[in-house]
């Protein structure tokens, strides 16, 4: 029992980082329709300028966050307006696209940084502590506050906000938001720096749990973007669900799996969307009539 | 011809004595890249071709190769053996990994597949029987007429003579009724299930094509190197493949040839710089993704595009007149029989009913309706004209709290012309989509003739006989007017697939079957001085005309069309008004959605009248027009129109 | 003076001519409206005086200023407001969060509250349902929120494409009211519809669409008795 809610915690965090990418992704989706493949680059690049400002230039871990968040924001908008002209026309082109863009980063990471990666030391340095019997880490908890207040954020922000409104509109329908005024491609271009930042902020997180190289941005955008699937894609709550699910079965998989873990973690992921391919919330999206 | 013929004997004696020239590197780098190329090939079948998004090639790749490795290194089978046995397991791979595309598409389909691949990596990369993260090596040398291919010079015309055949195959393909049918429901999947294409089965074709290249690939690769490892079945492999299909031009085989033969190329000679190189890729498949997305291949096309002076003068194009008495006359007199080996297994009157329509079967279904048409008394036309050919029995269709229509019921008789019409919102095309499959309605039965199909597919009604124009136009854009046509004319299953490795001459006579078919069917609407041109090129009123020959291709009993006469000036909407009318002749009902109240009045024998969603009115043309409802739903009151005479 | 000049406008689409060489105006403070079968192209007459479609050729002033090349999303900077064919209102955001974007090109936090008021005062049902989502709205309360969205941004012109599609009589003849109300406060309006009857109440003068050209025009009093009017819509 207690090595069942030990796994379940040891997967919480995980899949807060998890949840804070599926948000990149959904939020990119519901406001463009756009399906990101290089996401899962920009979280790369994020967890790298994170851990250089952080071990090279010894800046406060939230500053070299802050700085991430800004650097890859700047990538989101680069991407989004040189695939500005596919916009609404051609999704499949725009996919492949943003695999190109992937592929982009990921080379100019390995230039960058180098191959190897390095590991980073967690920023939190208190013993772990133990709620009735389970222990957790403190830097755990780090992630799942950063991770939650993100989330709070982002919603206050497109609840609350005329910038956030406006994306929202232009999610529902682009021609009416069109007609009140609003840029759609300027909106677009904040919503995928949005996303960019999110993924800023997961990759710099997690650098402390896993290992930062420039091949970790593959088995993160997998899963964060599988988590956003089957959490409904384009809805925010269903992404933090969806993140949570894939890091708590992660955690399980690993744990009974071992290496098998990815290998089983695709297969029930196949399962469940193939009996409910909207998701547990449904897919929400622009309109493309 | 004769240029293309000699072109092509040139390129095989230069692609044959190549080898004489290039040191053992060089051939080493030639025998990867002929591997890669058949896998681009592939890829291109499944995503240019069929338009199905396919991220697990690399994994077809690797699962061919892994299995022959485990087969001969692990359990002592011979070389070839185990090739076979890889081939097979990698198409069940393939139609495996195709299940999911039956559910879902773009990018779906793309995280799946991607996912599917990535779980295959992890599988290899641990289990023992692969040799885990080290790979596995021991592979014996393919042994042929006696001769061990040791020698990669002699592997590359084991290579270069697969390839050949795979290739020409891929192209044979595409130039036929599966490839079209492939480039129809890459272009429009809805039009093409309305036409009769069955888009799951192919769907799951596609990936099946494409995992046999992977297969060949694969089995080629573990006899060249004989060693297998993880890293080359890796989705950085799979991002270069993609890069070869985009950049060489996914919707050409060869574009995606020398795709890969050039990445290849340019690959090694930057093997010192290989990050470089992948930032160059990635960077030139986004470039090419936004200003040049048919690739290399498509280049030519479009210079010509720029430069060409043909196109004033095919917007000017007039269209011909049309000839009625062709076009419902059910004998095709260019082909007085069908071709002699085809006739015995098939020409049964009852196989007009049965699952596995094949290309005689639609001169067996001729005759029978020849004979039927003949044959047809007074009191049979009486009997046939009480038939209600469509029945729809209070039908709703609700979207997210919006009701588009509400209890509507309407019966058509068969060999009638009907008219719908109301305000703009009525329902009018919800109502055809849900006759036609596209929609399921919330409630209510959709019977053809007596058969209730409410929950049946596009595809299956088109089957059963129902055709339909769209008020959007929705032609094949990148197919010619007569592949067009030849798409609705094909009546056969996907099944009838099985020919094409088999029974190539098959297909290849049914091909030209249909192309004379589809000959005279454009011929008999006016179309033929266009039949090798572009939808897009054509004036509005042509491309309508088309839509409508596609539409009859596949002899329907029952055609709606939605707003034919939108866009088209008094001329053309008078030869519409012919067209239907002959239409009509032929033994064809006719539902028609209009506005052009000039033209329903004078077409249409019976009018059902919508609005809001509900049957407001249905009568002769001077009932309904006399219907104080119906002017209410039109100008708004009644009384104006008391007002107006 | 605010008029509404259009001159020589057409639009294409690929092939297709939806709109040939048509010229009207519409005067400051006047109804005017635009009436005839589907297809006439009287929806895309008014797309492409928004900018929402291209124009291929034409030329369209408001008070003077030329407005040809204007891209769509600044329209509504110039006093025009646009109330869409088939509603378009936010489905998933509330009444008040699309009245309030209707003021987008405002500052919320000052400029609307006043406009605000207007609109409820006008639309009281809106007040009432101020909280809801858009989505939840029956199809009159969509179209009253699509008016009272267009007009949150105080316009001098308003477009409105055929608001009485799928409305009962009863509605319609509320939202006739409304829209006379709207002229009488100085607003113009340019009013595309099927409805003749709704359009002849609004509108002083009407032009009369069919296959994209004006076939006639004049004053409402005169095409409610013509019966070529009818001819135009019933075929016969």
């Amino acid at each position: 029992m207690q090595l069942f809610f030990q796994t379940v915690v040891g997967g919480l965090s995980l899949g807060a980082i998890y949840a804070l990418v599926a948000l990149g992704f959904s939020l990119v989706y519901r406001t463009m329709g756009l399906v990101n493949f290089a996401h899962a680059g920009v979280v790369m690049v994020g967890a790298h300028v994170a851990t250089t400002f952080y071990l090279f230039a010894k800046l406060p871990f939230a500053i070299a966050m802050a700085v991430a968040i800004g650097v890859t924001a700047a990538i989101g908008l680069v991407i989004e307006r040189v695939l500005r002209p596919l916009e609404n026309k051609d999704f499949d082109l725009m996919l492949i696209g943003t695999i190109g863009f992937g592929t982009v980063l990921e080379a100019l990471a390995i230039l960058r940084w180098g191959a190897t990666g390095t590991a980073v030391p967690s920023p939190v340095r208190t013993a772990p502590l133990d709620l009735f019997g389970v222990r957790v880490r403190t830097y755990d908890l780090v992630v799942l506050g950063v991770a939650a207040l993100a989330t709070v954020l982002l919603v206050w922000f497109l609840h609350s906000t005329k910038r956030g409104a406006a994306m929202q509109a232009v999610a529902m329908d682009h021609e009416a938001a069109t007609a009140v005024g609003i840029h759609v491609g300027r909106s677009n271009a904040i919503a995928f720096a949005i996303g960019a930042g999110l993924a800023a902020l997961a990759g710099g997180l997690v650098g402390p749990l896993l290992y930062v190289s420039p091949a970790m941005g593959g088995s993160l955008g997998i899963k964060g973007f599988a988590g956003a699937i089957m959490g409904g894609f384009g809805s925010i709550p269903g992404a933090i669900l969806g993140g949570l699910a894939i890091g708590v079965l992660d955690s399980f998989a690993a744990g009974h799996f071992q290496g098998y873990s990815e290998l089983v973690t695709f297969l029930v992921f196949t399962v469940i969307i193939m009996v409910r391919p909207t998701g547990v919330f449904g897919e929400r999206t622009v309109s493309r009539a | 011809m004769k240029l293309r013929l000699s072109l092509l004997a040139v390129v095989g004696i230069a692609l044959w004595f190549l080898p004489y020239g290039l040191g053992p590197y060089a051939i080493h780098v030639v025998d990867i890249a002929i591997i890669f190329a058949l896998l681009a090939v592939g890829l291109g079948l499944a995503m240019g071709v069929a338009g199905q998004i396919n991220l697990a090639q690399v994994a077809f790749f690797g699962v061919s190769a892994y299995a022959v490795a485990i087969l001969t290194a692990r359990a002592g089978f011979g070389f070839w053996t185990a090739a076979v046995l890889a081939m097979v397991a990698t198409l069940a791979t393939g139609m495996v990994v195709g299940i999911p595309a039956l559910r879902m598409q773009s990018h779906y389909l793309g995280i799946v597949t991607l996912g599917l691949a990535l779980a295959f990596t992890n599988w290899v990369t641990n289990a023992e029987l692969s040799g885990g993260a080290e790979g596995l090596g021991g592979i014996p040398v393919p042994p042929m007429f006696g001769i061990d291919l040791f020698s990669e010079y002699l592997y590359y015309y084991l290579e270069l003579i697969v390839f050949a055949i795979a290739l020409g195959f891929g192209m044979f393909v595409v130039r036929t009724r599966i490839g079209r049918r492939m480039r129809a429901m890459r272009d429009d999947a809805l039009a093409a299930g309305a036409v009769g294409v069955e888009i799951p089965r192919l769907r799951m074709l596609a990936f099946a094509i494409a995992s046999v290249y992977g297969g060949l690939a694969g089995v080629l690769y573990a006899g060249l190197i004989r060693y297998v490892a993880p890293e080359t079945f890796s989705l950085a492999n799979m991002f270069l493949l993609l890069a070869m299909v985009i950049i060489g031009g996914r919707q050409s085989l060869l574009g995606c040839v020398v795709g890969a033969v050039g990445l290849t190329l340019v690959r090694e000679a930057l093997v010192e710089f290989a990050t470089y190189a992948q930032l160059a890729f990635g960077a030139v498949v986004v470039l090419m993704v936004v200003f040049a997305p048919t690739g290399l291949a498509g280049i030519p096309a479009r210079v010509r595009r720029r430069f060409s002076r043909g196109q004033s003068a095919l917007a000017r194009a007039q269209l011909q007149p049309f000839a009625p008495s062709d076009v419902g006359d059910s004998r095709p007199e260019s082909l007085a029989e069908p071709p002699p080996d085809l006739v015995a297994s098939d020409l049964v009157a009852s196989d007009l009913v049965a699952s596995d329509l094949v290309a005689s079967d639609l001169v067996a279904s001729d005759l029978v309706a020849q004979r039927t048409s003949v044959a047809r008394t007074g009191a049979e036309q009486a009997e046939a004209a009480a038939r209600m050919i469509l029945e729809v029995a209070k039908v709703t269709m609700r979207f997210r709290g919006l009701t588009a229509l509400d209890g509507v019921s309407l019966a058509v008789r068969e060999g009638e012309i009907r008219g719908i019409v109301g305000p703009n919102g009525s329902g009018k095309t919800t109502l055809f989509n849900i006759v036609s499959g596209l929609y399921r309605a919330t409630a209510g039965k959709v019977a053809f003739d007596g058969e209730v199909v409410s929950r049946k597919r596009p595809y299956e009604l088109s089957l059963l006989g129902v055709a339909r124009t769209f008020q959007n136009l929705r032609l094949f854009a990148t197919m010619t007017v007569r592949e067009n046509v030849l798409v609705a004319l094909d009546r056969s299953r996907t099944a009838w697939a099985w020919r094409y490795p088999l029974w190539p001459v098959g297909v290849w006579r049914g091909d030209a079957w249909l192309r004379a078919e589809a000959d005279r069917l454009l011929a008999a609407y006016g179309l033929s001085e266009f039949a090798d041109v572009l939808p897009s090129a054509l004036p509005y009123g042509i491309q309508r005309r088309v839509e409508i020959a596609r539409a009859m291709a596949g002899r329907p009993r029952l055609l709606l069309l939605d707003e034919p006469a939108a866009g088209l000036n008094a001329d053309e909407v008078e030869q519409l008004a012919t067209i239907v009318r002959a239409i009509r002749a032929s033994g064809v009902t006719v539902v028609v959605i209009e506005h052009n109240m000039g033209l329903v009045m004078s077409l249409c024998e019976q009018i059902t009248v919508l609005a809001s969603g509900r049957v407001i009115a249905e009568g002769t043309p001077a009932q309904v027009v006399a219907d104080t409802a119906v002017i209410e739903a039109y100008l708004g009151d009644a009384r104006m129109l008391e007002a107006m005479t | 003076m605010t008029d509404l000049v259009v001159e020589g406008l057409s639009v294409h689409y690929g092939a297709v001519r939806a709109v040939n060489n048509i010229n009207f105006r519409v005067p400051a403070g006047h109804a005017v409206g635009i009436i005839g079968a589907n297809g006439a192209g009287k929806t895309s007459t008014l797309r492409a005086l928004m900018g929402l479609v291209p124009r291929s050729s034409g030329r369209v002033s408001l008070g003077g200023k030329d407005l040809t090349g204007v891209p769509a999303r600044h329209m509504v900077r110039h006093g025009v407001g646009y109330v869409p064919e088939g509603r378009h209102v936010f489905p998933g955001l509330s009444v008040e969060k699309n009245l309030l974007l209707g003021a987008y090109t405002r500052k919320w936090r000052t400029q609307t509250s006043e406009p605000l008021a207007e609109v409820f005062e006008l639309f009281p049902v809106l007040a009432e349902m101020r909280g809801r989502l858009a989505g939840a709205l029956s199809g009159g309360q969509q179209q009253m929120l699509a008016i009272g969205r267009a007009l949150m941004s105080r316009p001098r012109l308003m477009l409105l494409d055929e608001p009485s599609m799928g409305l009962s009589p009863k509605l319609i003849a509320d939202i006739a009211r409304v829209l006379a109300r709207l002229r009488s406060e100085g607003i113009g309006l340019l009013l595309v519809e099927q409805n003749a009857k709704l359009t002849f109440e609004v509108a002083g003068g009407c032009l009369v669409m069919e296959n994209g050209e004006v076939a006639m025009e004049g004053a409402s009093e005169q095409l409610r008795h013509d019966p070529r009017v009818r001819k135009v819509y019933l075929g016969m």
